[in-house]
């Protein structure tokens, strides 16, 4: 696993659960559900202690407080500002992404299944996932103008290589004793592909996805700046420019829960498709 | 007719080096043969050639008359286990049984899981299990879909000695029931060898040929009567014990020097 241990406090309590999680349980100390709230809300509340101490020390119009900013995006909630650009931005995202993800697992899967596409085509994808995709942006924008499609396809773009990349490595990872086995039982390539190899990538499969929505927002506000101008990326612009640095920062906050929400719900997924490793 | 599987003159090279060379040898349905032979005289490629998974460069293989083919006829044990660790105990022995209905794999993935003690286990991972339990696991997977022959390749080397014990003598009453299939078993222990075959077949170091073939005179069934106590075991011991090292001692790849130099 590339980031993180799967087995986490969640074990604890379980009978027969394996070293890692024993070790982590004992090295958590405060390692148990609310123990873990609390020390991040701590955490939260030290943020916006020196936040508000920044915000107090800067020159005005430069930076705004922890409290003008949700006053900030209380208002642009109200006043209808917000929920279309926040709805806008996400369309961009979730599409972009979710084409990337469907798009690189299969593509990624086929490479390491097939030694033949892997070799024809490796290079072309290293070297698409080394070149910065804004440099593609005015080409897209000659071949699909300002709109959704361009927008989506820069999202797809960044997302994309990551999944691709990842799912490859997963595939081509797979236990050759355990294919074997299925083999000796009659399977065929299906049958392993289904029960063996694909079960066994998911770790990465997870690992590329969440790099993926990771550059995939990032490109969403960046489609949006430099396509036609709108959603979340859109506002960023518009206060930025004019310094109304609470509503520009209410906006930022908002990008910030998107991906922390995106990182749980992976988070989740993880642990539901990989729960075997808990030995439970 | 009773089920049959047979090499004759059967040769295996790997990039030109050979692994194996005429090897002739039959086992029937009902019958224990284990394989003894120094580490990498190709024991496990022997069983790989039974199983179907690979062809022969010479002679022939034949499972009642036909090459054998994977997942018909044969089924292996292998040392690592190889559970899918996705998959709980269960669902790894329904993975042996593609293709039957519902209620059908049910009831079999059962009747197995009760034949080496695993019922209760039956919705856990393998993660959760002991090795000699993820081994008991590996045994049934391989014999729910009836095969005429397990093929096991060190099967219990990985375990420690009691657990080893327990599942020598299981594996005795699981084959030696009625209608029960035929085993090739490989080992490099003489012991092993001695508890379990009906025969025994001595390979040498690569390419392994077979340089002796003796035939186990213990009363069956051994799982009730400890075989150690046999005035004749230690005497077949000692003998298979000299087979063996003078296998690896005239092997020129080998290690180890003669005594006397």
């Amino acid at each position: 696993m590339q980031d993180r241990p799967v087995a986490t406090a969640h074990t604890a309590g379980r009978p027969a659960a394996p070293a890692s999680a024993a070790l982590n349980r004992r090295a958590g100390g405060l390692g148990d559900g609310l123990g873990t709230a609390l020390l991040r809300l701590g955490f939260l509340g030290l943020i916006l202690i020196v936040w508000t101490a920044l915000a107090r020390a800067a020159p005005p119009g430069l930076f705004a407080s922890p409290l003008a900013v949700a006053r900030a995006g209380w208002m642009m909630a109200a006043e209808g500002r917000l929920a279309p650009a926040l709805a806008a931005s996400l369309t961009v995202y979730l599409a972009g992404t979710g084409i990337a993800v469907v798009v690189g697992c299969a593509l990624g899967a086929a490479m390491g299944m097939s030694r033949t596409l892997a070799r024809t085509i490796d290079i072309y994808v290293l070297a698409l996932a080394a070149t910065p995709r804004v440099a593609f942006i005015p080409l897209i924008i000659v071949a699909l103008g300002l709109g959704l499609q361009a927008k989506v396809l820069i999202v797809f773009l960044g997302a994309v290589m990551p999944v691709i990349l990842n799912a490859y490595a997963g595939v081509r990872a797979a236990d050759a004793e355990l294919v074997e086995m299925a083999i000796a039982t009659g399977a065929g390539r299906g049958r392993v592909l289904a029960h063996v190899v694909l079960p066994g990538a998911v770790p990465y499969f997870i690992a590329g996805i969440r790099i993926g929505a990771t550059i995939g927002l990032i490109n969403t506000i960046v489609a949006e700046l430099y396509t036609a101008i709108s959603g979340l990326g859109g506002l960023l612009a518009l206060y930025g420019s004019r310094f109304r640095m609470a509503e520009y920062l209410a906006v930022v906050v908002v990008l910030a829960l998107i991906g922390a929400g995106v990182t749980e719900a992976l988070r989740l997924v993880e642990k539901r498709l990989l729960r075997w490793r808990e030995a439970g | 007719m009773t089920a049959r599987l047979t090499l004759a003159g059967v040769s295996l090279a790997f990039a030109g080096a050979p692994v194996v060379q005429g090897i002739d040898l039959s086992v029937a349905r009902g019958e224990v043969l284990v394989i003894l032979g120094p580490s990498g005289c190709g024991k496990t490629s022997l069983l790989r050639l039974m199983a179907g998974l690979i062809r022969p460069d010479a002679g022939q293989v034949t499972l009642s008359g036909a090459p054998p083919r994977p997942g018909e006829g044969a089924a292996m044990v292998f040392q690592s286990y190889r559970l899918l660790p996705w998959k709980t105990v269960a669902q790894n022995v329904a993975f042996a049984l593609p293709g039957r209905p519902a209620a059908e794999r049910e009831a079999r993935v059962a009747e197995v899981l009760r034949l080496v003690g695993l019922a209760r286990v039956a919705g856990s991972f393998p993660a959760a299990l002991s090795g000699g339990m993820k081994q008991r696991v590996a045994l049934a997977r391989a014999l729910a879909p009836r095969p005429d022959f397990l093929l096991m390749d060190e099967p219990f080397a990985a375990l420690d000695a009691q657990a080893r014990e327990l599942m020598q003598a299981e594996l005795l009453r699981l084959v030696g029931a009625t209608g029960g299939p035929g085993v090739v078993f490989v080992t490099h222990s003489v012991d092993e060898a001695l508890v379990l075959g009906d025969r025994v077949v001595v390979l040498s170091p690569r390419p392994g040929r077979i340089v002796a073939r003796i035939d186990v005179p213990f009363p069956v069934p051994r799982w009730q009567a400890d075989p150690h106590d046999h005035p004749a075991y230690a005497e077949l011991r000692h003998r298979l014990w000299q087979l063996l090292r003078d296998a690896v001692l005239k092997d020129p790849a080998s290690d180890f020097h003669r005594p006397e130099g």
